[in-house]
């Protein structure tokens, strides 16, 4: 999925920085599946990315009176916000002492169980799980989000090349997490 | 050098993308809500100009149009205000004013009587 074009939103932001509320109501229908499924993504976790998706706009919407056209595109805008606050609580997470973690439920046979009846895009939430946080964000950017490694590069703050070593280092993990589970995802069958 | 293997596994990782990007996760109701609520309390109120802010003042476009009717109307009436209507300007300012018969000045009335 690839975000809207930069103009559409620029302009529906100066509508609604004018007082346009039909502008507030697309504006959010456009950018809120956007920012919520890229924050779920990479948190994994699904109140968390509605508090984050909400934060990110919210902060659109305050700055919108101050918004200067053409000095930024809104998604590459918005999207770093939402980075930022990933990264905020990912942080957040490791810090976090592990008697405050709520105890998973014999994870073990539980997760072989979850894979064999997941379906592909289970897994590969599962997978992404596994990654350092920089690299899935690159990954899910690059690959589910299907932003060009330019915008990536100005989401995340780092260079192009950064971008292409997060995603291939990303990419190969992945692959290696997900080699385990094959027959769980049904690539057996469907390579003879 | 890429293999056979590395092309299966990026194929296969490929697959798995597509298939994330063919489901985005729905977003749930109550949170679109919540961020329209927010935009529209945040949401800078619209900015009138003058003209604008006159018109709803007086009442719309219509009462605008009624009053310049009627100040058009009482521009001409005190310019050139109809024989049966009281000369006001003198009234008010306590100078009375005569009109002459300017055909009287040319005689017409002698020729003809």
């Amino acid at each position: 999925m690839k975000a809207d074009t930069p103009d559409e939103d620029a302009a529906l932001l100066a509508r609604y920085a004018a007082g346009d509320a039909a502008a507030a109501g697309l504006l959010a229908t456009r950018l809120t599946p956007l920012m919520y499924g890229h924050a779920l993504r990479v948190l994994g976790d699904g109140a968390e990315a509605q508090d984050v998706a909400q934060e990110a706009l919210m902060r659109l919407w305050k700055i919108a009176p101050q918004w200067r056209a053409g000095e930024a595109k809104v998604s590459t805008w918005i999207y770093r916000v939402v980075a930022n606050l990933c990264t905020d609580l990912l942080r957040k997470r490791r810090t976090t002492p592990l008697d405050d973690v709520a105890e998973p439920a014999d994870p073990a046979p539980s997760a072989a169980a979850q894979m064999q009846q997941a379906a592909r895009v289970d897994a590969l939430q599962a997978a992404l799980a596994v990654l350092p946080d920089r690299q899935r964000q690159a990954v899910v950017l690059r690959h589910i989000d299907g932003l060009a490694n330019p915008e990536i590069a100005s989401i995340l703050g780092v260079g192009v090349e950064a971008v292409e070593s997060l995603t291939a280092r990303g990419k190969r993990a992945l692959t290696a997490a997900l080699a385990d589970q094959k027959e769980a995802l049904g690539y057996q069958d469907d390579n003879g | 050098m890429t293999t056979d293997k590395d092309h299966n596994n990026d194929a296969e990782l490929e697959a798995l993308f597509q298939a994330a990007r063919s489901t985005p996760p729905q977003v749930p109701d109550a949170l679109l809500a919540r961020v329209q609520a927010d935009a529209l309390a945040q949401q800078p109120r619209r900015r009138r100009n003058l003209w604008e802010a006159f018109v709803n003042a007086t009442g719309g476009v219509p009462a605008v149009c009624g009053l310049a009717t009627a100040a058009c109307v009482g521009l001409w009436i005190g310019i050139a205000p109809p024989d049966v209507m009281p000369d006001l300007g003198g009234i008010v300012l306590g100078v009375e004013t005569t009109t002459e018969d300017e055909t009287a000045a040319f005689g017409w009335d002698i020729e003809e009587g």
